[in-house]
């Protein structure tokens, strides 16, 4: 791995789409990138047209309020959509949780019915539902080979995410409620994207997941494997929540 | 007024047993009780009050402000009732006028000083009928609990336009989302707000919230930022902007947690208390103190004999070292006591607590909002504790932060912090607020500090 290696985070909106600590997901990507002697960058890709976005490795999107989420959705059509496709389909990654998730689906449908588009990114569909899921969540992965299997994260989301056949759930849920509350599934795994309800912030948390997205971005790169790092105190976290969730 | 009587009676019998029985300081569940028999009886005790209430919210500040409101009516000769203990839903603020209630069922004070919890505020108003409602500002909070803020800010909108005529809202200019609520109401408000660029920064804490012009959404341009997303401001389209202070401070001096100085309105004062964030609470409390009625020169010389709330900046000796208590609930008000602590004090040993309960909301995602990296080579000692002390750690290894081993025992958490501060040294714990119970309980069980309820 030479010494100068690039590695560029892009954080859609970082400056309205960041409710929930979700600098964490971001700082732990750019640390552990840095750790095996990787330059790390991060662009924070705000309103408008302007940057470019063909080195980005990973992009980070994140949930936001209400009034956040109005200001950036048309804002995400017109001058983000067709080159997040575009850099998807070169091999770069995307995670996205809680709104940015629900934003990378098809539509969000409120309570009254009206339907709000979304990029169609990920063959998920949303709607609005009454009472509100907040808590921990522990999810058994789908993803292959991740040591430790699970992943945790806490979750506070009122829309019902429901996967086509494209998607694949990130998870199963063990403890929590997921993506609706109903299929005990958590999350969508399609291609190079992933979106989930779990924040926490869910990747120092779970450095493996971390490790997963970084590896993918990097095998374009003729990367072929990331470096052991001690992630002692990152799995304490992860298997003290493990813990509560057993303990009921 | 039978049932008025009753509910006091049966109140105040439950606050008893509670502190007796060692539960807590009673701050909260004999107003549950006496509300079951009466629902109307904080609205009757209120009414009681010889000159009315001040009810006092905001994310960050209000168990302070309300203290030094409360300090500066006793030193008026006043008697006032008031929920001291940082009990601030609508069954603490009853408790305390409960307690202060006679045995015919009558409040005997002259002001009730009440600190409301943001969401609970516009039942508060509806029952308490204030003089004047301070808004002090509105940050990102246990998100798990409230929902977001937008929310709260139409609530709180609305319940200040049910005030009575003659009530005054004295509000936070300097806060983008107060300003919002205080730009609409059929009454103008008393608006308040920082002047001095030298205390201030140019750049947006990450955790800011408020960055958007609430009208046309174009992002706010800052010409300076004091405490969170407060500050100067104005919206590029002129469609918004930082309404003209009433009352201004200027010429500010900060020495640590020590004290601060500063000039509102031709009056310099000085306060045994340190941080900018302290700056916005006694200004807060000079405009609320002038809106009742109280003389300038007055507040000035009481304010300079004030001390400190239960855990805002509460100073214990312990073991030969300094502790200072410095409640620390959310990513504005970690950020304010880290520079404190930090940049003002020169601070070098700490125990960070983060608790998970409901009253410290049991979503802990924000400490990655928190700029602990302010900790980066500059603190000697940092010791993770707390129910949540291994998130903690996993977040000062990634702000770079050299810390010890999580310890999620107070006890524990204290012996580490005595072995590696020098005696005679300062020693410094930012907790959230069951966390900070946690210390202080051991603290107490150590003989070391005195039970809450009775600071």
């Amino acid at each position: 791995m030479s010494s100068n290696q690039k590695f560029t985070i892009g954080w859609l909106y970082s400056d309205l789409m960041n409710i929930y600590g979700d600098r964490g997901n971001v700082l732990t990507l750019a640390r552990r990138a840095e750790w095996r002697g990787l330059d790390p960058k991060v662009i924070e890709l705000g309103r408008g047209a302007g940057e470019d976005l063909n080195d980005v490795d990973v992009f980070f999107f994140g949930g936001g309020q209400d009034r956040e989420q109005a200001l950036i959705y048309d804002d995400l059509r017109r001058y983000k959509q067709d080159s997040l496709q575009k850099q998807v389909q070169d091999g770069a990654q995307i995670l996205a949780v809680c709104g940015g998730y629900q934003l990378l689906g098809h539509y969000y449908q409120t309570a009254e019915g009206e339907r709000f588009d979304g990029i169609g990114m990920l063959d998920v569909r949303t709607e609005a539902g009454k009472k509100r899921f907040i808590g921990d969540v522990v999810v058994q992965t789908a993803i292959e080979d991740l040591t430790p299997s699970t992943l945790v994260g806490f979750e506070n989301h009122s829309g019902r995410t429901f996967l086509g056949d494209q998607a694949k759930p990130l998870g199963k849920v063990l403890h929590g409620r997921g993506n609706n509350g109903s299929d005990r599934t958590e999350g969508a795994v399609q291609g190079n994207i992933i979106g989930t309800y779990m924040h926490g912030s869910l990747l120092p948390k779970n450095p493996h997941l971390a490790d997963h997205i970084i590896g993918r971005a990097l095998r374009r790169r003729g990367v072929a494997s990331l470096s052991h790092l001690d992630d002692s105190a990152e799995l304490a976290a992860h298997g003290w929540i493990l813990q509560r969730a057993q303990r009921g | 007024m039978i049932r008025k009587t009753a509910a006091v009676w049966a109140g105040k019998a439950t606050g008893t047993l509670s502190r007796i029985t060692r539960r807590g300081g009673g701050t909260t569940l004999p107003g549950d009780v006496a509300r079951a028999i009466d629902p109307k009886i904080l609205t009757e005790l209120a009414s009681d009050l010889t000159h009315g209430s001040i009810v006092i919210t905001g994310t960050n500040g209000k168990t302070t402000t309300a203290r030094i409101v409360s300090w500066l009516l006793e030193g008026a000769g006043h008697r006032v009732v008031s929920n001291r203990a940082g009990a601030n839903l609508i069954f603490g603020a009853t408790a305390a006028a409960l307690n202060r209630a006679g045995a015919n069922g009558t409040l005997k004070a002259d002001w009730g000083v009440f600190e409301i919890d943001e969401a609970s505020l516009p039942r508060a108003i509806k029952e308490i009928q204030p003089r004047a409602t301070l808004v002090m500002n509105l940050f990102r909070d246990q998100l798990d609990r409230y929902g977001e803020l937008e929310s709260i800010a139409k609530k709180i909108e609305q319940a200040l336009n049910d005030m009575s005529e003659n009530a005054t809202a004295v509000l936070n200019a300097d806060d983008p989302r107060v300003a919002e609520i205080g730009l609409d109401l059929k009454r103008k408000p008393l608006w308040y707000g920082l002047e001095d660029e030298r205390v201030a920064s140019k750049t947006l804490p990450h955790a800011a919230d408020a960055r958007t012009c609430p009208r046309c959404g174009a992002s706010l341009i800052f010409e300076a930022v004091y405490v969170g997303h407060d500050g100067v401001y104005r919206c590029p389209n002129h469609d918004f902007a930082r309404p003209q202070p009433d009352i201004k401070a200027t010429d500010i001096e900060l020495h640590g947690f020590d004290s601060l100085a500063m000039t509102v309105e031709g009056t310099r004062i000085e306060m045994p208390l340190g941080g900018l964030y302290n700056c916005y609470n006694v200004l807060a409390s000079f405009a609320a103190a002038c809106s009742l009625g109280l003389d300038a020169k007055y507040v000035a010389e009481r304010l300079k004999t004030f001390k400190a709330a239960f855990g805002r900046q509460e100073r214990i000796d312990f073991r030969g070292r300094h502790l200072i208590l410095v409640l620390s609930k959310n990513p504005a008000g970690f950020n304010e006591a880290l520079r404190t602590a930090v940049e003002l004090a020169r601070g070098e040993n700490f125990i960070i607590g983060l608790n998970d309960r409901k009253a410290d909301g049991t979503d802990v995602s924000w400490i990655w909002d928190v700029d602990f990296e302010q900790l980066q080579n500059r603190a000697q000692t940092v010791i993770p504790a707390g129910v949540r002390a291994y998130d903690l750690t996993v977040r000062l290894k990634y702000a770079a932060v050299n810390a010890k081993e999580p310890q999620t025992d107070p006890g524990k958490a204290l012996d580490e912090l005595v072995r590696s501060t020098s005696e005679g040294d300062t020693a410094y714990v930012l907790c959230t607020y069951t966390a900070m119970l946690d210390i202080r309980a051991e603290l107490v069980r150590r003989g070391w500090a005195q039970p809450y309820w009775e600071t």
